[in-house]
């Protein structure tokens, strides 16, 4: 009865192609460095799902900000394990992206035909980056103020263009509400949309092109 | 399938890696059910009197508005939150402070002196001054607050 169903559904959905594509696919003998990209995708999945938690509460504005992520970590139940996951989701994050990024170099896995693979990878790091420099601000503590005064200004010094680039950041010549909401646009709305596209094209090319095979002294 | 088939490899990290990924989405859904219900279940009610206003300022058997503020706080917000009562007196020592929420569905109710009667804007309920139901959809009276009376100021029981 339930198979029935099943391919019933099957015949107009297609989805066991798509199912045997993506993971009946063959890959050859390879070591667990070759997981460290599953393992960084895992972590975008959690940071989305926490992300989306943490949202519920909080509150972007400079005279609240503060006191609404108090109030996740220390009135609500289990608060303080969902900003935990978010805040060290946040660093694991980074390392996983990095380390993916070595395992890649290291073997030479960026090498014809996989070379927008890598470009697709590249961006992915720089997105990863740009919510981890947007993430930091909005608990708008002391930490977060100055850490963001700090990193707006080392763009301030990029030559010709940094005064500029400064003041979009900034929103303004100062750090203010309008950096706070900024910031927070750029990490729930823009980036994510990013994320999951250059995500999705990154998937859909290793799964295109196959993962190479570990390299060998013979070649 | 006969229970002595052998358990494959690829069966067996099938079934651990979705046991796997059970336990960690199990980890993961029932911590937010607690944060997203948390505030529903935080509810302490603590209730406190509350002064209106002296006694002399209430008309005879005419509902008069008193309004006073109470401090409330919701999640990290502390606000005050203005309480609204008519209240009403026939005799001039027996009192009455009726809430000015429609009982329907929680709007705010008016007295009009032409026709002695409580006023719903949003669907027409019609109460008598002493908050009965005349017309309308209201399922039931006014709500009435406890009153008490200390040095000729009236109190109210919030919460």
């Amino acid at each position: 009865m339930i198979a029935q169903f099943v391919s019933w559904l099957d015949e107009r959905l297609g989805w066991r192609n798509v199912w045997d594509t993506i993971f009946k696919r063959k890959v050859p003998k390879v070591n667990w460095l070759y997981t460290l990209g599953s393992a960084t995708l895992f972590v975008v999945i959690l940071q989305g799902v926490t992300g989306i938690l943490l949202t519920i509460y909080y509150v972007p504005s400079p005279d609240q900000a503060y006191n609404s992520v108090q109030y996740i970590t220390n009135q609500l139940p289990m608060g303080w394990f969902i900003r935990g996951l978010h805040h060290w989701g946040a660093s694991a994050m980074v390392v996983l992206s990095v380390l993916h990024m070595l395992r890649v170099i290291i073997y030479g896995a960026y090498k014809y035909p996989r070379e927008v693979t890598w470009l697709t990878g590249v961006v992915l790091l720089f997105v990863v980056i740009g919510f981890g420099f947007t993430g930091y601000l909005l608990p708008w503590d002391q930490k977060a103020y100055w850490a963001t005064t700090v990193g707006t200004r080392i763009a301030g010094v990029f030559p010709g263009l940094g005064n500029w680039l400064m003041r979009i950041m900034r929103g303004g010549d100062e750090l203010s509400g309008v950096t706070l909401v900024r910031f927070f646009g750029t990490h729930v709305w823009v980036l994510p949309a990013l994320l999951a596209t250059t995500i999705l094209v990154h998937l859909y090319l290793v799964i295109r092109n196959g993962i190479s095979a570990m390299p060998n002294r013979q070649e | 399938m006969s229970e002595e088939q052998k358990l494959s490899r690829r069966n067996f990290l099938s079934l651990a890696t979705l046991a796997i990924g059970g336990l960690i989405s199990t980890a993961l859904v029932i911590p937010a059910i607690a944060y997203i219900l948390g505030p529903t279940l935080q509810s302490q009610k603590t209730q406190e009197w509350i002064p209106l206003g002296s006694t002399k300022k209430i008309g005879l058997s005419t509902p008069t508005l008193f309004k006073a503020n109470i401090q409330k706080q919701t999640g990290w917000i502390q606000s005050d939150q203005e309480i609204s009562a008519y209240c009403l007196t026939e005799d001039g020592r027996t009192f009455l402070a009726i809430s000015n929420i429609c009982t329907h569905l929680g709007c705010h109710v008016r007295w009009i002196t032409e026709q002695q009667s409580f006023y719903c804007p949003c669907h027409n309920g019609i109460f008598d001054k002493e908050g009965n139901v005349v017309s309308g959809p209201p399922p039931r009276p006014l709500d009435r607050y406890e009153v008490k009376v200390e040095n000729d100021q009236l109190f109210i029981k919030v919460g």
